[in-house]
């Protein structure tokens, strides 16, 4: 196959991704509280969470005929309707890839209900991360997989954490950019001050200078604690729905105006250390292509950004390839808050629930009861996980 | 070793504490010693004096000259047996801590003690005449813990040496005090061999993760062979393995060996949390390969802070345990595009051209039972398992074994025999794992890993019939050695 064919063939293929746009919004969300161990099952915040969004949709779990969660999430669709008296279910799903799955929850409930292959869908993600299974303590072994050998190049040498793989990317790109690791602090910093204003956040009411971030331990050089998202046990909720039945509900709709997948080439977990270019996101760069495209909307146009903070090298990382900035300039970018950024407080400052958090906050910025709130916000971005196949979302204000 | 009273061998039945294994408020009992002072501050038995030492160097066949003359300093690797009780003991202490901690671990069945860490720092030399006094202060006691020898919990200690007040060295031990495992030796019996492994068992790294699709590489690798897969159809290189090709798609490949050449394309510095098997901070480098593809890989030859974007590496293969062996990147010092610390020097006793990466020539010691005792005596060590093969055998050892001050003195004299008259060890720190009996021969070997400034670190590791008796690093001061580039 010519390679030159096979990318414009790609590029049309990525133009249809419009076809959903504004035809279904967000109408319900809900969450647990984020704590450091809930004392309860993973399906039990799964099933707290799903209640939560559908009494503050001013739905019943009757109403429900969709479920979309994580391949990574331990609570079956299944168990998830019997333990909520959902009842039958016409559409579920899940997607793969950790925190990348954030908004393609959203993505793939849209077109269902677009396309009426369910009314009412439900995403949800949750999980006992920090009193249960704790991704930071990082893998031993792996069964020998297709999946699992792709990590196997690296265990042998003690790259066995997301820390220590996140870090590989952060040293190509402090390098080529002739930064140091304190470029990384503004994203901590701006994390923590939204949080320490959110009463829901695990760090509320405290806020971190710049100081407090180069002087916190290294993780994995160079990481330090502060650049390390949180890890957290609770559970976040979504609730899915048309356009024309949204209108009906007590909320102003949070309009699905754009959502997309992206997985760039040569495409890794974590561990993408063979493609050509360790200093950006390819698969950002996929997503980015497709919403800007798809809603005709340009950087300039969005007035809140809930950028996934896992680790903050891959916040600058982000807001390059979304355009928000030039390369290497992204941590100027956020110092100078030219984005009102995470206004929650991030996965860094209110909880880490694998981005599901951060797409409620974009719709309380739509509805305007954010506790950080953008006066008039009608545009946010929300993306999902990175160094992953990866997700985003464009929501808007209705009209 | 000195920390259990001689008397104290009597194997339990099977019925005591040791057979079910003490719970939570045992371990919460041995916590509470954590940080208190062993007992009080203590004057060494004997002023340092020329006979110990001499004793010493004879027993260890040292005949480094800075230990003789009339302006002779003490080896530094004597440092705890100018502590040490000898046969009577420190007379003048009471009931100290540290007896009250071995007493509870003696009455949940832990009768026999070894010891498996020493790290020793020596900031100022020790010369006849001077008289140390020395405070010790219990730092951890661990939960109970499996080892090959029997369940047991470690203890560790660090001791503060003074003379007038001054700082004259620091040294921290590590015992395991344990329940022997004794169903393959009874006092009547003696144990077949092998011998049990006094450490407890090797932690070892994650293996990597073989399938048909990467199997090719990782037998390359056990021949010393670093594969690279190669397209047939499009001539694209690939590392990672896979059964086809990213950039056409065919599924038709073969190999290309690499040439070993590559540079630091990036690198992490891991500190936290700690896996068993790596000691943070180490570094782990992205190396692109001469051909073009990258791997991840440990860097030898250069210190985790010395690693750079940039670095010029050259594969190497290394066994890392008895299974696996793996591909290492090690740093080439003249070609290192913003590597600063490391510069070449000669070796003043072997002529060596000495850098970073330099392997010392081996050392081999016939391990007798006079070595054994003999150097046991000269560190003023009277364990019965160091001299008394009846008593050894009690407590599940086959024969006598050498004490880690020996080994400990063994490797100073290593490092001063390979970098030659004028060399001052700074600091020793070892970890003891197969035992030296009788009979058997220890080769140690070393790795310079940087050379800085006039002090060379030195990674050494000595082996035995039994397998890796020990590991440790040593720094070297080298006054006036040649440096060049």
């Amino acid at each position: 196959m010519n390679p030159a064919r096979s990318r414009s063939w790609n590029r049309n293929r990525m133009n249809r991704g419009g076809g959903l746009g504004g035809r279904a919004a967000v109408v319900g969300i809900g969450a647990t509280e984020f704590s450091k161990d809930s004392g309860r099952s993973e399906l039990a915040l799964a099933a707290e969470a799903v209640r939560a969004a559908l009494d503050d949709a001013g739905l019943s779990p009757a109403d429900v005929d969709g479920l979309v969660t994580f391949t990574m999430d331990t609570s079956p669709e299944i168990a998830v309707a019997r333990a909520t008296g959902i009842g039958e279910l016409s559409f579920f799903s899940r997607i793969h890839y950790g925190g990348g799955a954030a908004c393609a929850t959203v993505q793939q409930a849209a077109p269902a209900v677009a396309a009426g292959v369910a009314e009412v869908v439900v995403c949800y993600r949750a999980f006992n991360e920090r009193s249960g299974r704790r991704f930071g303590s990082g893998v031993r072994q792996r069964e020998p997989s297709a999946e699992g050998a792709a990590l196997g190049w690296n265990m042998p040498f003690g790259l066995l954490t997301p820390a220590s793989w996140a870090a590989m990317t952060a040293r190509r790109y402090l390098s080529v950019h002739g930064l140091t690791p304190e470029a990384f602090g503004p994203v901590a910093v701006t994390g923590r001050r939204h949080a320490a204003r959110n009463p829901a956040a695990y760090f509320y009411r405290r806020p971190i200078t710049l100081a407090d971030h180069a002087a916190s331990r290294w993780i994995a050089e160079p990481l330090r604690l502060l650049d390390c998202c949180q890890e957290t046990d609770g559970g976040q909720a979504l609730v899915v729905t048309s356009l024309e039945r949204a209108r009906e509900l007590p909320h102003p709709p949070a309009v699905i105006v754009a959502a997309a997948q992206g997985a760039g080439r040569s495409q890794e977990q974590m561990t993408g250390f063979h493609r050509a270019d360790l200093t950006g996101l390819p698969e950002t760069a996929v997503v980015a292509r497709q919403l800007w495209r798809a809603s005709g909307l340009a950087p300039g146009d969005i007035d809140v950004g809930i950028v996934y903070d896992h680790f903050t090298p891959y916040v600058l990382m982000q807001l390059e390839e979304y355009g928000f900035c030039g390369r290497g300039e992204a941590s100027d970018f956020v110092a100078a808050d030219a984005l009102p950024l995470n206004t929650h407080g991030g996965q860094l400052g209110e909880a880490y629930l694998h981005g599901m958090n951060g797409v409620a906050e974009a719709v309380r910025q739509i509805r305007g009861t954010s506790v950080n709130q953008v006066p008039g916000a009608a545009r946010a971005l929300v993306t999902a996980g990175t160094g992953v196949p990866t997700s985003g979302l464009i929501l808007g204000a209705d009209g | 070793m000195t920390l259990a009273p001689a008397d104290r061998q009597e194997p339990r039945d099977g019925s005591g504490p040791d057979a079910a294994g003490p719970g939570e408020d045992f371990v919460r009992r041995l916590k509470e010693y954590e940080g208190r002072q062993a007992g009080p501050p203590t004057t060494g038995r004997d002023p340092v004096n020329a006979p110990m030492i001499r004793h010493w160097c004879e027993a260890m066949g040292d005949a480094h000259p800075a230990y003789q003359g009339p302006d002779a300093i003490a080896p530094p690797t004597m440092l705890q047996a100018w502590t040490m009780g000898g046969l009577a003991g420190h007379p003048e202490r009471g009931a100290v801590a540290r007896d009250e901690l071995f007493a509870l671990l003696d009455g949940a069945g832990c009768t026999s003690v070894v010891a498996t860490d020493c790290e020793q720092e020596y900031p100022r030399a020790l010369r006849p005449g001077d008289e140390i006094t020395f405070e010790t202060v219990i730092e951890s006691v661990s939960a109970r813990k499996r080892t090959r020898l029997g369940a047991g919990h470690f203890v560790t200690t660090r001791t503060e040496i003074r003379v007038d007040g001054e700082p004259a060295g620091t040294h921290r031990f590590r015992v395991l005090k344990y329940a022997p495992d004794l169903k393959a030796s009874a006092p009547e019996a003696p144990a077949p061999t092998p011998t049990p492994d006094p450490a407890p068992a090797a932690p070892r790294r994650p293996r990597p993760v073989i399938n048909r699709d990467n199997a090719g590489f990782w037998a390359g690798v056990a021949a010393h062979r670093l594969l690279i897969q190669r397209c047939t159809a499009c001539g694209t290189l690939r590392l990672p393995w896979l059964p086809g090709c990213d950039g056409c798609g065919s599924p038709e490949w073969d190999t290309v060996e690499a040439s070993g050449e590559g540079v630091v394309h990036s690198y992490v510095v891991m500190h936290h949390p700690p896996f068993p098997a790596f000691d943070p901070p180490y570094a782990v480098a992205l190396v692109e390969l001469a051909e073009g593809v990258r791997m991840a890989g440990n860097v030898t030859g250069a210190r985790y802070d010395e690693v750079r974007v940039g670095t010029a590496v050259r594969l190497e293969f290394l066994r890392v345990d008895e299974e696996l062996e793996l591909p290492f990147f090690r740093a080439l010092p003249d070609r290192g595009a913003t590597r600063g610390a490391t510069r070449g020097a000669t070796g003043g006793a072997t002529g060596l051209p000495m850098a970073a990466g330099t392997e010392l020539p081996p050392l081999a010691i016939p391990v007798t039972r006079t070595l054994i005792v003999a150097g046991a005596l000269a560190s003023r060590d009277y364990q019965d398992v160091h001299h008394d093969p009846e008593l050894a055998r009690r407590r599940g050892s086959p024969d006598v074994f050498m004490n880690i001050l020996t080994t400990n003195g063994l490797v100073g004299r290593y490092i001063t025999d390979r970098f030659g008259d004028r060399a001052v060890l700074r600091s020793v720190a070892i970890r003891l794992g197969a035992p030296n009996h009788p009979g058997d021969t220890l080769v140690l070997s070393g790795t310079v890993v940087s050379l800085a400034d006039g002090t060379a670190e030195v990674r050494i590791t000595g082996t035995n019939a039994l397998g890796l008796h020990v590991t440790g690093t040593v720094t070297v001061a080298l006054p006036d050695t040649e440096t060049s580039g």
